[in-house]
């Protein structure tokens, strides 16, 4: 998977470099001189991006009906009309939020630091929705300094643009356009019931293969099955897996966690990891922590479900967001008030409950 | 309603912008293009679609060529390849470096274009709504007439004026600056006004605000402000602080209402 960003700065394009500086170099000092305390945002080559559509951020349930059903112009109006009432919290809302958190300990221990979250709204909506969204981002107090608003156009291209480590959206064709592009990102599920999180730590939650890991494994379960596929890892438990989608990410996290340690804040990280993975500890849990190893990466916590649904143990451990890249998974993890986020990537999305979907059409 | 001759968008373009006069060109053939070429064209389409809505159309784009010190030589050719390439201009203006604000003046331009930002300048300065125009990455691809607006200029108000001197402006500057904002709001009205011809979709014409180093607050005054202008824009952008190049490049747009404030810092 291509990476967007690196610790080091990252080329600027040619001869916008000084251009670039300029800009923000005028930007630094104008925020510095306001009058009010608001934080500043983070330079987008050293700032872990994240963007977020409006449905994810906020519930449009209702608004999404009327442009169905009466059409985008309809849809425009009706939105204008309603500006000064502020939207529902929608899914990506708890994770918004924990970051926020996370940045505000940062700023404690780095004043003057850039490495922190940036949160950009990404929407498709038309810029006179923009009112409404400024207002009700008003509202909730949230973080957010950034937005494209695309007005029908698609959003990958600004996506690169704004050097975006992670994009979350409810449209899961941008999602996989994305994921293209060589973009870590995810359809972000509404749980089925509400669960209390924590308001003092983020909590991420990871599947293994195919989501931090290629799925280069589970091509092998699927076409050969599981006891080719111990062999398969035992043999190989040594040689690391390739990376997924969403590796980079638990990288960008992982940077921003050992801020942290070297502050000697470990026990009392606001950032943790979770992995939840259906392998099983004993038959294929090493390669698996070894290929992590070998990246450099630590996850704080690592459990191998042999098989049993995530649902439950996902209710224990309460993140605010799991990423998995099968449908299986995440409607398990939704039924039980987990907030689910889908990585349409690899072998996991021609597949339903262990059978092959073209299979499955056939038959019905 | 504004009175019939108030409705011609007067758009006047350098010569120099239209055509590229630098390389040698042999007596009978054309210029070759210059970078306000793709911008012409989505003009052109724009009053095409203007005017299949209604014959009687009089909210159009005119676009008045201008040229300043050119020599006899290069006037006839520039006739020549404006009828050739099939260009719809409306006037042909030369005239001296001297009298170029004045000829801007005087043919009641409602909005000036040019890529090189001295004279973009000059022209603010006498007065007379001027923008950049944009070099397009790719010539061909524009079937859309793109206007970007600055949400730093438009979002200003009496309150962040205390922002400005903060900066570091002085008050001439300041007045200056809130100039250049009211130059705007006749060109941003026009545009407001043939944009609500047509629909949210397959528009001819799309509009853009881009906040570069403004709060969301301040890009959300530039909204209702362009709002109350009788413009409802297309796309918003709000980058506070996050460099502006890499969103341009996607973007590409046709004009350009710099912020103003890049301007005068300079001077």
């Amino acid at each position: 998977m291509s990476e967007i960003k690196n610790n080091e700065a990252s080329p600027a394009p040619a001869g916008g470099a000084s251009g670039a500086e300029k800009d923000w170099a005028e930007a630094k000092a104008a925020f510095d001189n306001l009058k009010s305390k608001k934080p500043r945002p983070p330079k987008p080559h050293t700032a872990v991006t994240i963007a977020v559509s409006s449905r994810t951020l906020f519930n449009m349930v209702e608004e999404r009906k009327v442009w169905e059903q009466e059409g985008l112009e309809r849809y425009v109006s009706y939105q204008q009309e309603h500006e000064e009432q502020p939207l529902k919290p929608g899914a990506a809302f708890p994770f918004v939020k924990a970051l926020m958190t996370v940045n505000t300990r940062l700023r404690e221990l780095y004043p003057e630091g850039e490495e922190l979250f940036d949160i950009v709204l990404m929407t498709n909506n038309h810029a006179q929705v923009g009112v409404r969204l400024i207002n009700s981002i008003n509202h909730y107090d949230l973080l957010i300094e950034r937005f494209c608003m695309t007005g029908g156009k698609s959003p990958i291209g600004y996506l690169k643009a704004y050097m975006t480590n992670l994009y979350l959206s409810k449209d899961s064709d941008k999602v996989q356009e994305a994921i293209e592009a060589g973009i870590a990102a995810a359809t972000m599920f509404t749980p089925d019931m509400e669960t209390e999180l924590s308001e003092t730590q983020l909590r991420v939650a990871f599947d293994g293969d195919a989501v931090l890991f290629s799925d280069e494994s589970e091509i092998i379960v699927k076409q050969h099955g599981l006891d080719t596929f111990f062999e398969h890892e035992r043999k190989n438990e040594n040689k690391p897996l390739a990376q997924g989608p969403l590796k980079c990410f638990l990288e960008a996290l992982g940077k921003l966690q050992k801020k942290f340690y070297a502050k000697n804040e470990r026990l009392n990280c606001p950032i943790r990891t979770y992995l939840v993975t259906a392998r099983s500890a004993a038959s294929s849990g090493a390669r698996v922590l070894k290929t992590l190893r070998s990246w450099g990466l630590e996850i704080d916590e690592a459990l191998f479900l042999a098989g049993a649904p995530k649902g439950p143990l996902l209710q224990k451990i309460r993140p605010h967001i799991f990423f998995d890249d099968q449908m299986f998974h995440i409607e398990g993890a939704k039924e039980l008030g987990t907030i689910a986020a889908h990585v349409p990537y690899g072998i996991g999305q021609k597949y339903h409950k262990g059978k092959l979907i073209e299979q499955l059409a056939k038959k019905s | 309603m504004d009175p019939q001759s108030d409705c011609t968008l007067v758009t006047a373009v350098s010569c120099h912008d239209i055509f590229d006069l630098q390389t040698g060109q042999s007596d009978s053939s054309p210029l070759a293009k210059g970078t306000a070429f793709a911008f012409i064209k989505a003009v052109q389409s724009v009053n095409e679609r203007l005017v299949k809505l209604s014959e009687k159309q009089t909210l159009l784009f005119e676009v008045i060529l201008l040229g300043k010190d050119c020599e006899e030589q290069a006037k006839s050719k520039i006739f020549d390849s404006a009828k050739y390439y099939d260009l719809e201009i409306g006037k042909f203006c030369f005239c001296s470096k001297e009298k170029f604000e004045r000829t801007l003046q005087e043919n009641h331009v409602k909005l000036f274009l040019s890529s090189d930002r001295d004279d973009v300048h000059s022209a603010l300065k006498a007065g007379v709504p001027a923008a950049l125009l944009c070099q397009q990455a790719d010539q061909q691809v524009q079937n859309q007439l793109k206007v970007l607006f600055s949400g730093d200029l438009i979002g200003l108000t009496e309150d962040s004026t205390e922002y400005l001197k903060d900066l570091g402006f002085n008050d001439v500057q300041i007045h200056n600056f809130k100039a250049a904002k009211g130059r705007i709001q006749e060109f941003a009205m026009l545009i407001g006004e043939m944009r609500r011809r047509f629909g949210c979709e397959d528009s001819p014409l799309h509009t853009i605000l881009m906040t570069v180093w403004g709060s969301r607050d301040i890009c959300a005054t530039a909204l209702k402000t362009l709002r109350a202008w009788g413009l409802d824009v297309d796309e918003a952008f709000c980058l506070a602080g996050a460099p502006c190049t890499p969103i341009l490049t996607v973007l590409q747009p046709h004009i350009l209402w710099d912020d103003g404030l890049h301007n005068l810092k300079e001077t």
